[in-house]
Parts: structure tokens; C-alpha cells; sequence
């Protein structure tokens, strides 16, 4: 490189940089598939040729659709510019104004749990994708305690959650289990307890007391007023945004201080990088592996029981369904923020911002939300990478390192 | 075919691995590359094969420049290479590894496997290497599997073999008939370029030698030099050969093994019936050729791999298939036969690896909490102590040469309360002048009282460190013998002769 | 530096001391001894099951009719428990070499027939009290042809030493596409066609990824196949629930071969089913060959076991990877639209996971044609009958009843993982120096 300064070498090389520039070719995806599925920007390329204002036509209807698109993506995750200088200036409406944030703020909590749970198994080595259904049990589990006992808030509340996160413990065994004593492979093993779980939740809901009383469909009891975590502006501001967020904020300190300060952090963080070395150091790799799923399986039981705590209050058939459900969002996550705790954080920012904004979106343009997910995807797919996206734009970086996770075939 | 590298430089970076190297082998001829681990040997090989493209100079061959855009170029070009890890398909049989790439075929492209069987027993008659066709390559010794290796190389019309590093795996008697095999094929016109470190075999069979030494040819010698004019020459210095020891005064046995018995992956039993004592204040060898048992003998006192039957002790403690923790608690100490997976992590600093094994323990940590400035000091201090080459504390392992790596291993066992010291191939890929230190560091542990076991395949070491040579094969002990035995007489209780018929022969 | 005779996996396989035999012994016997208390013993000494044969859809009359059989339900089931308990004491005892998975693959057909007819038993909740066994064995099959192309991908893609757990995602490409294009066609030749592109599309960025950037191909493989569950929902969204047309197929049609098809029994089984049917035997014929007996199926292997010595020789690697990654993309690509074929029309949620149950499959049929087609009925058996037992009423909930493919899977991957040899080199990435 030519007299390039130094410090701007280094912001060139750094991850972090490589990250928004994943991000940014993520959006360039998003880009292709508005065009591609959007009626009126077809249209305007199929008559490309038709008239010498044909492309200037195309591309700004390009231009028009997609801007739109991505416009109402940012108004509806973060801010209105306007909407905020109006609330300013009249000192009303700031509701409406902080909505956006709020939302973001109020689907990012429950994100962010779970991909921290996700981020520690990816560090020690091991593959969690079921950290939706471990999710889902957890979600059961709160609401069964949280809608029939009736204790003050001040037990009920942190029973509640206690009996999301020990369902998902129990959930997040079995893998671990299975791992430690025959070798399973953990991704087979948590990708069907997936399924399995959905079903669970259908039985529960169809067939069990926690189904909501007379009514026929696939939804459960409320949770009880003393098990929710109430809105930290009260319910009367109109804001989602829960108590929830500083329990997300308490697992992202928790999870770093355990990873990069504690004893059995330091050990599992050596397992994930070279199990051979930890195996003859003395690390007992059963032991590590089965508090890893228990961990992380019970940090995505704490994110169920946040999620309907905070903000629906009941589950019903369709919670955290599909490959938009918080498990596999929290794998990208987790991916994004190079699996580490702080990186999760700001990963999961962004993600539930690109699904709030979808939604968004989705209500004003009539795009769906799955874009969102879309664009979710390919951001990652560009994140696991990082060569690919510095030779797309020519960047020599340092260490690409955190990505590559031991990697390994089904051998163990 | 005459064989002509000219000029040949290929740098990797900062470092340059090959510095205007140029040597010729002449037909028929047997011309051996000398220098010791990290000379550049291996890359100035693979350039050769068309696994590396030179950055500056050319190959010539009977006075034709040839570039080789891949291996398979230099293949069809009559050079064959017989690697030192063998490039076979363990679940593949002798001819399916033989034929691999050039393949006898019929119609619809199915193999025939008949006239690849009689193509194979054809060389073997002709070339005196024999081998079954039909037998699964794990399942062989591994004189047999370098036989495989060259044959495949023959198969391939090869004119010019180049062996990297044949002998490592051989015992001295595998060693002879593989010089046989060089002479004959040397006699049926092949050229030959052997690389090696070891000067006894070097002077056994060139015809010339090239001495390179650090990227550069540094001259060339003959079979006829002396040992120790060779090995300045590869060193660049007055070398010892031999290591400085006192008398071994050994006191009572630290690490007791008797009757071991452990099985392998696939069942079967490769440590079979092993008693052997390590005494205080003794280094007891371990010899044998890879493949013996050594490596699950080590691993099963490292707590590694399960024992079958028979007990390990401790200084009294019994620490028979006790877990890796508590073989290390109880005083073991356990440089690994391989560093970069076993006992280092790559990606996580010096000081960090100098912990790897005592996380948990006072004073670095407290109370399940890491103490980073207890960790930092301990690395600091031992960069000193043992004269580390890094950056910093820091600093990736992975940016220390395998020397300094292997010093960090060093540090970290010799540092901790160890009764006893079990190194396996300690000194396997580092320079000379890293080599010399292990060695220091080895009898220092001697002379403090500890015991050492050291695990070796290679002899010279062997003899020089040992105080006394416990030699192995299909996992028994052969024999214990004192350091002042022959060669022969090793060589032959490492093929599995007993001691009797061995000291009579 | 290590020659091929020394140790490596020692240092973490799990130490239990169980081998594959062993396992699947065991998980025999105590399969029949739960045979024997739930169906034979679970069943009144009055009960008779009714096994009928008459296949419900061909054309035409059947020169030969099978009547049918009755049996007495808890003896037949008694009998089986034994017969199931019997083959895993054969396992454990004799330690068979070989056609282990038959076996086990008999124990579980005992097993599925044993709940047949304990379900369809008379004087038990059911109203439907036969079982036509021409129909089970059709609807087994048609699960077990669509597992069986997504585990042949994965052969594809793992003997020469990648990982594709994208199959899933290839699945519903080639449904997606494949639906579409059958509803506007009406040409199942067209819609296996887009099929083959789809998944070789989907293959060729997974090999890109893989290859080319030495990403970890788990990782890759699940966002992959992700991603395009998403876009899935997405264009189903967009696409086809506004424009319902091009949601329109159809079941694809049989091809009855004439005289083998009125063979009582197999006949309609075995010769009557749909094209997808006999091209995924055709395939795993081809790729058995192709795999051991050619000089392709050789490089592929070593590419697959020990990368560096087939370059060596001169075989490219990333080539043959990319060929081999593609081509089984295409192959699960077909299995996708093979899946439409069976259910007739797209819906997201089609694939329901068998892309992955494909994977285990792979890996109980220890990487070979032959032993995948065995899992793959095992599997599939398990889908139908999850699928098919509400009929019997059996006491269970549906919900549960469907989870039995899924713990079913989790059952066979935990027992047997870890005692099989994956190729080499699977999953590692290759560096070149």
C-alpha cells in the first residue's frame, strides 16, 4: 500500500470495520431481492429498453422503492427525524417519536440473552442450534409457574423467570449429555429437539391445564400481573421497552467478567480453541461440556420466559416459529458479534433493529418481514467470511481470528 | 535424467526459506541434502515437487528448463517423492494407494484392479520391495508403508526420487535394508536426492552431499568427511555431540509401571505387559522406533487413555487411569510428542500457556476468578528464566518458532512441583542450538533429583541422554540396557530380538 | 508430525466402552421388551388384528388377490417382542461383522408392525380395525424416497470431504421451485429440472463458501439452509398467496410398470410408485458403482480421506470438491421436488426438518448407498406412521406422535456417532501451502 498513515491502516484492518462492511453487502443482498420481488421495479426493468428514459427510469425507480424501503427499515427501528424534531420543538407526541427505539430495545432483550447463551458454546467449541427450542421450554415452563401461583410480585416474579431458565437447563442437558457420554453430535441432536419442542409446545397448549380456559386454540393462560416485567416507563407512555433490558444488560456484564475473567471461563474459552491441549491440561471435557449447554441452554430459557414476560404475556402456537425464532437469529447473532459478549450485544442491536424496521416496512410498503431475515442471513454468510469480504474490497486485515471455531467435521 | 536446480530463492514473506540455492543430481546418482530442522530443506523440496512455485530461479532438467504448475507436473516429469508423513489413504489397500492418480481403468471408467495387482508385483520383483497388493495400508508397519510409498513413486515412471526424511521412522535394521533398496535402485539407473539431519546414514550412502544451512547452500562435501566436519558445517559452529552429564547417582524409583497393559483405538493391545521404573536423579530412554506402543505408554500415564490392566505409581501414589488432572496435580510433568496439538494453544498468548495447566491454582487465581497480573508476572519471569524468544507476554504462541514454543512447554512443566518429567520426542523438529537447550534443561532435572523419562526415536539422543535405555517393540520392553551398548545390539532389540540372542549376535 | 499408525482420537473419544455392535444390540432388546409390554401385553387376549393387501390405487383388477389375514393381536405382537429381543442378542452375542444395520433395520420393521397391529387391534379404541399393509408400506416408502436423495447429497458431499448440512435448504429450493414450475407447466420432467438447478445452485455457494474461503461448513450449511427457509417464506408470501396459480400442482402421477406391478403385495409397492421412486434407485445404483468402482469414485475418496496425498499425485482437491458439493446439491434438489411430488402442493413448512433427519441418515448407513437406503426407511416408516397412527385413535396426542421421527433420529445418532468412520478428511478445510 502507498503512504497510507498508519492509524488508518490499522481502522482498515481492524474486525470491525469488516463487520459493517458484512453489513453493508447484507443490505446490498436485500437490495437485489426488494428489486427482484417488488411488481413496479420489474416493471420498470422489464422496460428497460423501451425508451431512452428507460434506465434512467429503472434505476430510479430502484433508487425510489428500495430508498423507501430502507427508509421506513430506519424510521421504524430507531427514529423519524421529524417526528423527533417535532417532539422537541412541541414537547408532545413523544411516544410516538420513541416507539421505534423502544421496540428495538424491547426485541433486542430477549435476543440478546439467548445469543450470549449461543456465543458461549460457539466459544467453547460446541454448536448450540437449538436455542429456540430450549426457548420454547423455557417459555413453557415460566408460564406454567408464572400463571397459577399467586405470590407477590416480588417472589412470583423472579420464580417465574428462574422456572424459564431451568427449562431450558433441562432442555440444553439433553445435548450436553448426550455429547459427553456417547458422542452425539450435538448439532443433529439440538436441531431436532427443535421440532420436537414445537411440538411440545402444541401439546401443552392443545392438551394440557395451561391452555387458556375455553378457548379451543393453541394458547395459553396469562401470566399473572406479579410475573410480568412491567414497562419501564409504565404502561400508560405507550412503550414496550421492559424491565427486561437491564436483565439483558446484567448477562452481557455477567457473561464477559465469566468468559474473560473467571477460572472455568478461561477453560472453557481454551476447550473451544484446541480440545486436544485442554483434554491433556487437565480440563475435563465432559464437565465442560455439559455446563456449556447447561449455560447457554438456560440463558435461552431466560430469554423465552423475558420475551412473554416483557411483552406478550401469553404464548400461543406460533412462539418463536421458524427460522425467524429467536434461536437461529441468535446463532447469527452470536456470529456477528464474533461470539464474544460485547460484539453479542451490538449484534443483537442490530438485528432487532432490522426486524423492527421489517415490520415496519412490511406495514408501509408491504414487503415482508421474512427481507428481514433475509438480509439477516446474508449478513452473516458475509461475516463467516471475512476473506471474502476484504478481497471484495481489497482490505489486507490482521488476525481474522474468532471465526474460525474449531472447525470439525462429525469425527470427534 | 539430470536434474539441475539453479538459483533457486522462495520467500514466505519476511522469511526467506530458499536463498539462490542451486545443486545438481546426475543420473544414477545418490545425492544427499544435509541440514538440520528448519534449514529449509522441506521448501526447497516442495519447489522442486510443483507443490511451491520459486520466486526467483529455475529447474532444469537434462538442460531443459521445466515449470510445474502443480505436483502432478513434476510427476509426469519423472520426479517422484517419497514424503516423510506418508502421503497414503489409510483405509485405501497397497494398490489402490499405488495406482491413485494414474489409474489402470476399463471400460465405463471401472478400475482394473487386476493389472494394477500384477503392474504392482512386477515393480516389487523388479525393484526388491515387497509388498500385497491387497492389503489395507493401516494395518502395516510402517517400514512396509515407505515401501508402498515408493513403489508409488516408481509407478509413476519416476527417474529421480527425492526422500524426505526416510530413516525417521525406521529401526536400524529397517534403516539397512531401506540403503539396500537406494543402492538398487541406483543400480537400475534412478537417480536419487535424500534429505536428511542425520550424518550417520548421510555417510552410508551419497555418493555427494550439499550441505544448506539457513536458506543457503553453505558447501558441498563428501561421504568421507568427518562426522564433526559435517556437522559445523550444517550448524556453522563447533558443535558437541555429545551432552554433558556426571555420574548418575540414582536413588529409589519415583514412577513405577508395572504390567501396564492399554489397548488402542481399535482394540488392540499396543502397551502389552510394561514394567519399567524411573529412578530419582535418572533419565531413563525410552527407544524404539515410532509405532511400538511409545506414544499410548505416554498418553496413558499422561491420563489420556484408558489402562486395561496394571498400575502406575507416583512416588506411592497410585494414579492408574486417574484423570489428566490429577496426573497432573500429583506431580507429573508431560512435554507432549505433539506441541502444537497437545500442548500448546495457538491462538491464546505466552502467558496464557504458561498457566494452561495450573488455571485454578494459587496464585493464579482465587476463588474461581483469574488474577491477570499474578499470570503476567509468572510469564515475565519464565520469558527470563528460560530465555524465551516473543514480542511480549502477549504475544500469540503461535508467532514463536517451534523452539521457543517448545521452551514454553519446558517452563511451564519445570516451573510446577513435578516428581517426575515425561518428554516425549522432546527435541523432534527444533535447530541444533534449541536441541542443546532441551538437553540442559532435561539433565538440570536430573541433577535436581526429579526423574526423567524420555520417550525418543532417535538413537543418538538416546544414547547420549540415557542413563539407562529401556528399548521398545510391539509394545513390550525388549530390553534395559546401559548407554555404553552398541548400536547393533539396540537396533536389533528394537526389531524385537531379545536380549539373549541380541548381545550374543 | 504423525505417520499414519499413531493415535490420535484417544485423547477425547467418550469413554464409554461400548462398541456400534453393542449399542445396537442393546437398543434391540430393549426395543422388544417394549414391544412386549405396551403392545403385546397392552392388548386384551380377545383382540384380533386384521392385515388387508388390496392396494387401494391401481387401475385395472388384479389377476391375484391376497385375502386377508387375521391374527390374534397379542400373540403375534408376543411373538415379534421375542423375535426383536432375539436379533439383539444375535448382536450382541455373535458380533456380527457385517449387515449389522439389516438386522437392526428387521428388529425395527417387527417393531413398526408390532404397533400396527396393536393399534388397529379390535376391542380397543379404534374404529378402523385392519391395517392394509399394501398402503403402509406405500406410505412409508414415499418419506423414505425423499430422506434417501438428501442422505445420497450428503454421500456425495462428504466423500470427498465436505460437510453439507444445507440440504435442508437445498430441500425446499427444489420444492419451491419445483412446485412453481409444475403449476405452471404441468410437466414434472420441467419441474425435476429446476430441481437439479436449484440445488446445484445452492451446492455451488455452499462449495464457494467452503472451498474458496474455508468458512466452517457447519456453520455455513445451517445460515445457508436458514436463509433459504426464509426466503422461502418470503416469496411464498409475496408470490404465491397472491398469485394462487402458481401453487397449483399436483401430486406427480404413478408409473405403473405393467406385469410387476400386479404382484400381490410388492407389486404396488415396488412398481407403481411415482418417476422419483425409481430415478433415487437408479441413483443409488449409480452412485454405489460410481463411488467404488471407478477411478472417479477412487479420487473422490482420497479427496475425501487424505487430501494432501491425492494432491500429491495430482488430483485436484477444490475441483473435485466443487464437483462433487454441486452435484449433491442437485441431487437434494431433486429430493426437494421429489417431496412436493409426494405431498402435492408447497407450503413452507414442507421440509419439516428432513433435510437433517437425511443427515443421520447418512450417518447410520455409515457413508455407503446401500446402508442409507436402510436408514431411510427406517426413518421414513417412523414419518408415516407418526403421520398415520391419529387414524387408530391411539391414546397418544398427535403432537407427540409426531416427535417419534425426530427422538427417533436423536436415538439412532446418540447410539451410534463416534463408532463410525466418517471419511477422513470431513468437514476439515483444505489448505493448499
Amino acid at each position: 500500500m502507498p503512504s497510507v498513515p498508519r492509524w488508518l491502516r490499522r481502522v482498515i484492518s481492524s474486525p470491525i470495520l469488516l463487520t459493517f462492511l458484512a453489513i453493508t453487502l447484507g443490505l446490498v443482498v436485500g437490495s437485489f431481492v426488494i428489486i427482484l420481488t417488488t411488481a413496479p421495479v420489474l416493471d420498470a426493468w422489464r422496460s428497460l429498453f423501451h425508451s431512452w428514459g428507460g434506465p434512467g427510469h429503472a434505476i430510479k425507480t430502484t433508487f425510489d422503492y428500495v430508498g423507501a424501503a430502507y427508509r421506513d427499515m430506519f424510521t421504524g427501528a430507531v427514529i423519524d427525524p421529524n417526528s423527533l424534531w417535532h417532539s422537541i420543538t412541541t414537547g408532545q407526541s413523544w411516544t410516538s417519536t420513541l416507539t421505534p427505539l423502544s421496540e428495538t430495545l424491547t426485541y433486542a432483550t430477549p435476543l440478546t440473552i439467548a445469543s450470549i447463551g449461543v456465543g458461549i458454546t460457539f466459544q467453547t467449541g460446541l454448536f448450540n442450534i437449538g436455542a429456540n427450542g430450549q426457548a420454547i421450554i423455557g417459555g413453557i415452563a415460566g408460564v406454567a409457574v408464572g400463571s397459577s401461583l399467586h405470590l407477590p410480585t416480588i417472589i412470583l416474579l423472579p420464580i417465574t423467570l428462574l422456572a424459564g431458565v431451568l427449562g431450558g437447563v433441562l432442555t440444553g442437558a439433553l445435548p450436553g449429555l448426550l455429547k459427553s457420554f456417547t458422542g452425539a453430535h450435538e448439532v443433529i441432536v439440538t436441531l431436532m429437539f427443535n421440532y420436537v419442542a414445537n411440538l411440545i409446545l402444541l401439546f401443552t397448549l392443545l392438551s394440557t391445564p395451561l391452555q387458556q380456559p375455553g378457548q379451543g386454540n393453541d394458547i395459553s393462560r396469562n401470566l399473572l400481573p406479579g410475573a410480568l416485567l412491567s414497562p419501564l416507563f409504565g404502561t400508560a407512555s405507550g412503550l414496550r421497552v421492559n424491565w427486561g433490558v437491564f436483565i439483558a444488560a446484567g448477562v452481557v456484564v455477567v457473561a464477559w467478567w465469566f468468559l474473560e475473567r473467571s477460572s472455568l471461563g478461561f477453560e472453557f474459552r481454551v476447550s473451544g480453541a484446541n480440545p486436544h491441549a485442554a483434554r491433556v491440561s487437565g480440563i475435563n471435557p465432559r464437565k465442560i461440556t455439559i455446563l456449556a449447554f447447561l449455560i447457554s441452554g438456560g440463558l435461552a430459557g431466560l430469554a423465552g420466559i423475558t420475551e412473554v414476560a416483557g411483552t406478550t404475556h401469553f404464548i400461543d402456537g406460533g412462539f418463536l416459529v421458524g427460522s425467524a425464532g429467536i434461536g437461529f437469529t441468535a446463532i447469527t447473532v452470536s456470529l456477528l458479534g464474533r461470539n464474544r459478549p460485547v460484539g453479542i450485544m451490538w449484534g443483537a442491536l442490530l438485528f432487532a433493529a432490522l426486524g423492527v424496521g421489517g415490520r415496519s416496512m412490511q406495514a408501509s410498503t408491504g414487503i415482508p418481514l421474512d427481507l428481514a431475515t433475509v438480509i439477516q442471513y446474508s449478513i452473516v454468510l458475509f461475516i463467516a467470511t471475512p476473506v471474502m469480504v476484504q478481497e471484495i474490497f481489497r482490505i489486507r486485515s490482521r488476525a481474522t481470528s474468532g471465526l474460525q471455531l474449531a472447525s470439525q467435521g462429525w469425527n470427534t | 535424467m539430470r536434474v539441475e536446480l539453479r538459483g533457486i530463492t522462495k520467500r514466505f514473506g519476511s522469511l526467506t526459506a530458499n536463498d539462490q540455492i542451486s545443486l545438481t543430481v546426475e543420473p544414477g546418482q545418490i545425492h544427499c541434502l544435509l541440514g538440520e530442522n528448519g534449514a529449509g530443506k522441506s521448501t526447497l523440496m516442495n519447489v522442486l515437487f510443483g507443490l511451491l512455485h520459486p520466486d526467483e530461479g529455475e529447474i532444469l532438467i537434462d538442460g531443459l528448463p521445466v515449470s510445474f504448475a502443480n505436483s502432478g507436473d513434476a510427476v509426469r516429469q519423472g520426479i517422484g517423492m517419497v514424503h516423510q508423513h506418508f502421503m497414503l489413504v489409510p483405509v485405501f489397500t497397497v494398490a489402490e494407494n499405488v495406482v491413485l492418480g494414474f489409474e489402470p481403468t476399463k471400460s465405463f471408467d471401472r478400475l482394473d484392479r487386476k493389472k494394477a495387482d500384477e503392474d504392482i508385483r512386477e515393480a516389487s520383483r523388479r525393484f526388491g520391495l515387497q509388498v500385497d497388493p491387497d492389503a489395507v495400508v493401516e494395518d502395516l508397519p510402517v517400514g512396509i508403508q515407505q515401501r508402498v510409498e515408493i513403489l508409488k513413486a516408481l509407478n509413476h515412471d519416476a527417474q529421480l526420487l527425492i526422500l524426505d526424511e526416510p530413516t525417521a521412522v525406521l529401526t536400524p535394521q529397517e534403516i539397512d535394508s531401506l540403503i539396500e533398496i537406494m543402492r538398487s535402485l541406483k543400480a537400475a539407473g534412478k537417480s536419487i536426492l535424500f534429505i536428511s539431519h542425520k550424518l550417520r546414514e548421510v555417510r552410508d550412502v551419497s555418493d555427494v552431499i550439499t550441505v544448506i544451512r539457513q536458506g543457503r547452500v553453505v558447501g558441498t562435501a563428501q561421504p568421507s568427511d568427518s562426522e564433526a566436519e559435517l556437522a559445523s558445517l550444517m550448524v556453522g559452529r563447533d558443535v558437541m555431540l555429545t551432552v554433558e552429564k556426571q555420574e548418575s547417582a540414582a536413588g529409589p524409583a519415583r514412577l513405577e509401571i508395572r504390567d501396564l497393559v492399554v489397548r488402542d483405538d481399535r482394540g488392540v493391545p499396543v502397551v502389552d505387559g510394561v514394567t519399567l521404573d524411573v529412578r530419582a536423579g535418572e533419565i531413563l530412554a525410552l527407544a524404539g522406533v515410532q509405532g511400538n506402543g511409545q506414544t499410548e505408554l505416554v498418553e496413558a500415564l499422561a491420563g489420556v487413555r484408558p489402562v486395561e490392566s496394571g498400575s502406575i505409581t507416583l512416588d506411592g501414589q497410585d494414579i492408574t487411569n486417574a484423570s489428566p488432572r490429577r496426573v497432573l496435580d500429583a506431580g507429573l510433568g508431560h512435554v507432549p510428542e505433539d506441541r502444537h496439538r497437545d500442548g500448546l494453544v495457538l491462538s491464546m498468548s505466552v502467558a496464557d500457556n504458561l498457566v494452561l495447566n495450573t488455571p485454578r491454582h494459587v496464585p493464579f487465581a482465587y476463588h474461581g476468578t483469574r488474577r491477570r497480573a499474578e499470570i503476567r508476572r509468572n510469564a515475565v519471569e519464565r520469558i527470563r528464566d528460560f530465555d524465551i524468544r516473543t514480542e511480549s507476554p502477549e504475544a500469540a504462541v503461535s508467532s514463536l518458532s517451534g523452539g521457543n514454543q517448545q521452551k514454553v512447554i519446558l517452563a511451564r512443566e519445570l516451573s510446577r512441583p513435578i516428581k517426575v518429567l515425561v518428554a516425549a520426542q522432546p527435541t523432534r523438529g527444533l535447530d541444533v542450538g534449541s536441541i542443546e537447550y532441551v538437553h540442559r534443561q532435561i539433565v538440570k532435572q536430573r541433577h535436581d533429583g526429579q526423574g526423567v523419562l524420555i520417550v525418543s526415536s532417535e538413537l543418538d539422543e538416546v544414547l547420549a541422554l540415557g542413563d539407562r535405555i529401556a528399548v521398545m517393540h510391539h509394545g513390550k520392553i525388549t530390553g534395559v540396557v546401559p548407554p555404553t551398548t552398541s548400536r547393533e545390539v539396540i537396533g536389533l532389540l528394537m526389531t524385537g530380538v531379545s536380549i539373549e540372542e541380541a548381545t550374543n549376535a | 508430525m504423525t505417520t499414519i499408525v499413531s493415535s490420535t482420537t484417544g485423547a477425547l473419544r467418550p469413554r464409554l466402552r461400548l462398541s456400534r455392535d453393542q449399542v445396537i444390540g442393546t437398543l434391540a432388546i430393549l426395543l422388544g421388551l417394549f414391544t412386549m409390554w405396551a403392545f403385546a401385553l397392552g392388548s386384551s387376549s380377545r383382540s384380533n388384528s386384521q392385515l388387508t393387501f388390496d392396494p387401494v390405487n391401481t387401475s385395472g383388477t388384479l389377476p391375484w388377490h391376497v385375502g386377508n389375514l387375521t391374527l390374534a393381536t397379542r400373540l403375534t405382537c408376543l411373538v415379534a417382542a421375542l423375535a426383536i429381543i432375539a436379533i439383539g442378542a444375535e448382536i450382541l452375542i455373535r458380533r456380527p461383522k457385517r449387515a449389522v444395520m439389516v438386522r437392526f433395520g428387521a428388529a425395527a420393521a417387527l417393531f413398526f408392525v408390532a404397533i400396527l397391529l396393536w393399534a388397529a387391534r379390535t376391542h380397543g379404541p379404534s374404529q378402523v380395525d385392519f391395517v392394509n399393509l399394501t398402503s403402509v408400506l406405500v406410505g412409508g416408502i414415499a418419506p423414505a424416497v425423499v430422506l434417501t436423495y438428501g442422505s445420497l447429497s450428503g454421500i456425495l458431499c462428504e466423500r470427498s470431504g465436505v460437510v453439507n448440512i444445507a440440504i435442508e435448504g437445498q430441500f425446499l429450493g427444489g420444492a419451491f421451485l419445483g412446485s412453481l414450475i409444475d403449476s405452471v407447466t404441468h410437466n414434472f420432467f420441467l419441474a425435476t429440472l429446476g430441481g437439479v438447478v436449484i440445488g446445484g445452485l445452492l451446492g455451488l455457494v455452499l462449495a464457494f463458501f467452503a472451498l474458496r474461503y474455508q468458512s466452517d461448513q457447519i456453520i455455513v450449511g445451517v445460515v445457508l439452509a436458514s436463509l433459504v427457509i426464509s426466503l422461502g417464506s418470503y416469496l411464498n408470501l409475496q408470490i404465491l398467496t397472491p398469485y394462487p396459480q402458481y401453487n397449483a400442482g399436483s401430486p406427480a402421477p404413478n408409473l405403473t410398470i405393467p406385469l410387476l406391478a400386479k404382484i400381490p403385495v410388492l407389486g404396488p409397492v415396488l412398481f407403481n410408485e411415482n418417476g422419483y421412486f425409481y430415478l433415487v434407485i437408479a441413483l443409488v445404483l449409480f452412485i454405489s458403482f460410481g463411488l467404488f468402482r471407478t477411478r472417479w469414485g477412487l479420487r473422490v475418496r482420497a479427496v475425501g480421506e487424505h487430501p494432501r496425498a491425492a494432491a500429491s499425485v495430482g488430483i485436484n482437491v477444490i475441483r473435485t470438491r466443487y464437483f462433487n458439493v454441486i452435484l449433491g446439491g442437485m441431487v437434494a434438489g431433486v429430493g426437494g421436488v421429489a417431496l412436493f411430488a409426494w405431498q402435492g402442493q408447497f407450503q413452507p413448512g414442507i421440509t419439516s426438518g428432513y433435510g437433517y433427519i437425511a443427515l443421520a441418515g447418512l450417518i447410520f448407513g455409515r457413508w455407503r448407498p446401500s446402508g442409507v437406503v436402510v436408514a431411510s426407511l427406517l426413518f421414513g416408516m417412523s414419518v408415516y406412521l407418526a403421520n398415520n397412527l391419529q387414524t387408530y385413535q391411539v391414546p397418544v396426542s398427535t403432537s407427540i406422535l409426531l416427535m417419534f421421527p425426530y427422538v427417533v433420529t436423536i436415538v439412532v445418532v446418540s447410539g451410534l456417532i463416534g463408532r463410525v468412520r466418517a471419511p477422513a478428511a470431513d468437514g476439515l478445510p483444505y489448505k493448499r501451502d
